[in-house]
């Protein structure tokens, strides 16, 4: 009887240790949202995706693929690498990572909150030009726009728990638009041998511009984002841990 | 003026640090090269490809407005970084109630930033433009393109509250630069239609071939900044 009592208390704690740790992670998401939503994200891509729109409806047919593509990934998908440093050095400002690191929060759930919000912005934004493109489909492009954005924004936490001011982060994070823009738009102009299919910005590419799928180059895309997450869990965590100067 | 001086000086060593000084100082050079050797190499390519010629050359001119318009961005668009850290930290405030006042602040923050652009736009647009300019042109695309950046920082530092809205906003005003494509591709009834922004005149001025287009761009300049200004003003006090 003891044993069976003992078995179910040890399964309603966990029941209730995954409760805890989803309803906390489900208000830090919605936090993350309405703190972008309070900051102009979602307006600012309401503008943008008018103004990308119109730029595709003027396009000639045989155009708008390829640019719908490029606009796709240079910029909802990239635009957690865009954004990171100014949300990240706004929390510092706000002293809200100070909250954070004396909060029961998770440098994982800090992460994934970011990522999971404003990949939902880049979604939006990547299904509307897809479909006002007229080519290819929307699921292999929204699974690449998906894949993209959270490498971008992973990037992106990474750098940002790195800087101290603006323009260091913009500079910081040219080296990684370069390597991560310049091969995925050659590669979609078909300049690139098809050995660079396995390139992970090339494989999402393939996929947003409705090229077809690399499988090896899905995999280790998906590879680098593990190893991403990794790093940009502990990076956060140090962060954390050198709030005001000292270590908590 | 000792106290604007020792004000920009503060900012100069600012973005030293963040090896920012130099990316602005270099970059006009390297998109300047990249546009005078890229541009034509790419208009090759397409009349090997397509088999037309003179793919891109009527719109070198476009890409020497273009060149004009990021040059003063990228120099404005630092210091416009800067004003918006030193007003999430609350350190213009401070700068405010010193000698340097609310003036000097925007003189040492703007001005000499948009002066120093005008200057390195002026001597950098013969060596890399693509288009045959006269002198006249060169001064007048720089004078409207430094003019414009001054614009694109005022409308940063003025809407937005904090670095990240400046940000956002960053993106956002840097579409002013596109109105100088209008001329080149919208049918003029409804290319009038961006006769708000200041680079759809620099565009004109190019298209037409007249350096009168300068006027409405200082002018269309003068009331963004007038109008940023008092934005900006009503912010800080």
């Amino acid at each position: 009887m003891s044993s069976l009592g003992l078995a179910s208390d040890r399964v309603s704690t966990t029941y209730k240790t995954k409760n805890i740790f989803f309803g906390r992670f489900m208000k830090l998401l919605i936090w993350d949202m309405r703190f972008q939503m309070r900051y102009g994200f979602y307006l600012l891509y309401t503008f943008l995706t008018i103004f990308y729109v119109l730029v595709l409806t003027a396009l000639p047919e045989a155009w708008k693929g390829k640019t719908a593509a490029i606009l796709i990934f240079s910029d909802p998908a990239a635009m957690g690498l865009f954004f990171m440093g100014a949300i990240v050095l706004l929390e510092k400002s706000q002293r809200v990572t100070s909250y954070f690191a004396v909060s029961p929060v998770k440098a994982f759930e800090y992460v994934c909150s970011k990522v999971l919000s404003l990949s939902a912005i880049a979604l939006i934004v990547a299904g509307i030009l897809s479909k006002a493109s007229g080519c290819g489909l929307l699921v292999p492009a929204l699974s690449g726009t998906l894949l993209a954005s959270v490498m971008f924004t992973l990037f992106g936490v990474i750098v940002a728990t790195k800087i101290i001011s603006l323009n260091q982060f913009i500079l910081f994070t040219v080296p990684v638009e370069m390597f991560g823009f310049i091969p995925a738009i050659m590669h979609l102009l078909g300049v690139t041998p098809s050995i660079f299919r396995i390139y992970p910005a090339n494989a999402c590419m393939e996929l947003i511009g409705g090229m077809g799928i690399s499988v090896v180059g899905i995999f280790l895309t998906i590879v680098l984002i593990v190893v991403l997450f990794v790093i940009a869990c502990r990076c956060v965590f140090k962060m954390w841990q050198e709030q005001g100067g000292v270590k908590i | 003026m000792r106290a604007i001086r020792f004000s920009f000086i503060h900012m100069l060593r600012f973005v030293r640090k963040d090896m920012m000084l130099l990316a602005a100082g270099l970059s006009p050079f390297l998109i300047g090269i990249a546009m005078h050797l890229g541009i034509p190499f790419i208009d090759r390519q397409l009349t090997l490809f397509t088999g037309l010629q003179n793919v891109m050359v009527p719109y070198f001119g476009l890409f020497d407005i273009l060149y004009t318009a990021i040059t003063p961005v990228m120099f404005c668009f630092v210091a416009a970084m800067v004003m918006l850290e030193e007003h999430d930290d609350h350190i213009d405030r401070y700068l405010f109630i010193t000698e340097l006042g609310r003036g000097g602040y925007f003189v040492s923050r703007l001005m000499i930033p948009g002066i120093i652009a005008f200057l390195v736009t002026l001597i950098l647009l013969p060596i890399f433009g693509l288009s045959k300019l006269s002198a006249v042109d060169i001064l007048f695309l720089s004078l409207t393109g430094t003019l414009q950046g001054i614009v694109i920082t005022l409308l940063v530092v003025s809407l937005s509250t904090n670095k990240l809205e400046g940000m956002a906003l960053t993106k956002m005003s840097s579409l002013i630069m596109l109105g100088a494509i209008a001329p080149y591709f919208i049918p003029r009834p409804y290319g009038y239609l961006l006769s708000f922004m200041p680079s759809f005149w620099t565009g004109m001025m190019i298209t037409e071939n007249s350096p009168m287009f300068v006027i409405p761009a200082i002018i269309v300049s003068a009331v963004w900044m007038y109008i940023l200004w008092k934005r900006f003003e009503t912010k800080i006090r």
